[in-house]
């Protein structure tokens, strides 16, 4: 490589160098080449310079009525979030409480009316498939009215 | 109370440990919003909106991560997701200076007498961050995350969703525009 080339190659590496981003290997092969070069020494400078003048420009701060503002909004979102897990977890085991309760409910109630033969009846099978599906539509419409109540609820304590 | 400890309590939702992280990165995290979206009332909201979204989000928080980066990384989302929105080619595009012509010497008429380092600093600062304004939003959040937020490059890395050598491309290309910019305006060297 010509001398011109070495200067690019180098020269090439020092907005990096200045921003602290050279692997130590190409670090110290530009460490000492600035040593012996008081031209790129020069062009260091520089960049040098530039990097310290970043790191010194001014902080903006927000207003402390923005801070307090924030403040009080993340923690109402905060609050939803935990009573929105809170209402999940419930929501889950009253739904597998009251599935249980429903599904043993009709064996238990033809066992205790009509004893163990009842269960054996012919027609059992076709009435537990009719209290099967008006057992779901049911369980069906008061989950729609339970997520529409949620959404109605959310929606008004957003614009509170 | 260390930050990883403030970050456990948020996510146990503890309103103090919010407080404090809020305390903690209001500065920070102000002054990364505003270098990218230039409008002190759009970082306003943006700022705002990052918290809300922390609040919202922090349970699936994973706490191996970095919480700087993923705090970064949240905002990062609402501003360009914002600026797409906005001013779709302000993400591609230099924009005109709005500092609205206000120098380092009109901002010191009402202040004591400074020694004269002093306002040679702000003045030279004040051109420093009126040709960081000018750069594209890309080359503008790097400059801010190396070198005001002070962050690695992998944790810049993780707030990009980039690999390194894109971060370092960026962070060289900005530079050089910068020193470019700079250079034009007062000649080489002199801002420095």
């Amino acid at each position: 490589m010509n001398p011109r080339g070495v200067h690019d190659e180098f020269r090439s590496l020092m907005s990096l160098a200045a921003a602290g981003a050279l692997e130590s290997a190409e670090e110290r092969r530009l460490e000492q080449h600035l040593s012996a070069c008081p031209a790129c020494s020069a062009e260091w400078e520089g960049w040098r310079a530039l990097a310290g003048g970043l790191r010194r420009i001014p902080t903006p701060q927000p207003s402390a009525r923005l801070v307090e503002r924030t403040r009080r909004l993340a923690e109402a979102a905060l609050d939803e979030a935990a009573e929105h897990r809170w209402n999940r977890t419930v929501l889950i085991f009253l739904l597998v409480f009251s599935w249980v309760l429903t599904l043993l409910s009709w064996p238990l109630v033809r066992l205790f009316s009509g004893g163990l033969l009842a269960m054996l009846d012919m027609h059992f099978e076709r009435a537990w498939y009719g209290f099967a599906i008006f057992t779901t539509l049911t369980w069906l419409a008061g989950g729609v009215a339970a997520a529409m109540l949620s959404m109605r609820q959310r929606h008004a304590r957003r614009f509170a | 109370m260390g930050l990883e400890g403030e970050v456990a309590q948020l996510r146990r939702g503890n309103l103090d440990a919010l407080s404090q992280l809020i305390a903690r990165y209001q500065n920070r995290l102000y002054r990364y919003l505003l270098r990218l979206v230039r409008d002190p009332a759009e970082a306003e909201d943006l700022f705002q909106q990052t918290w809300l979204r922390v609040a919202e989000k922090i349970e699936s928080f994973d706490t191996r991560r970095n919480f700087d980066a993923w705090l970064f990384t949240v905002a990062r989302h609402l501003a360009l997701d914002h600026l797409r929105r906005i001013r779709p080619r302000s993400l591609d595009e230099p924009v005109a200076d709005d500092s609205g012509g206000e120098t380092g010497a009109d901002r010191l008429v009402s202040q004591e007498i400074l020694p004269l380092d002093r306002i040679l600093e702000i003045e030279r600062s004040g051109r420093l961050a009126a040709a960081l304004q000018e750069l594209p939003v890309i080359y503008r959040e790097v400059v801010s995350l190396r070198f005001e937020e002070e962050m690695k490059i992998e944790e810049i890395a993780q707030v990009l969703g980039a690999p390194l050598s894109t971060v370092k491309s960026r962070l060289r290309r900005s530079l050089e525009q910068l020193r470019a910019s700079l250079e034009s305006r007062g000649g080489a060297g002199g801002w420095s």
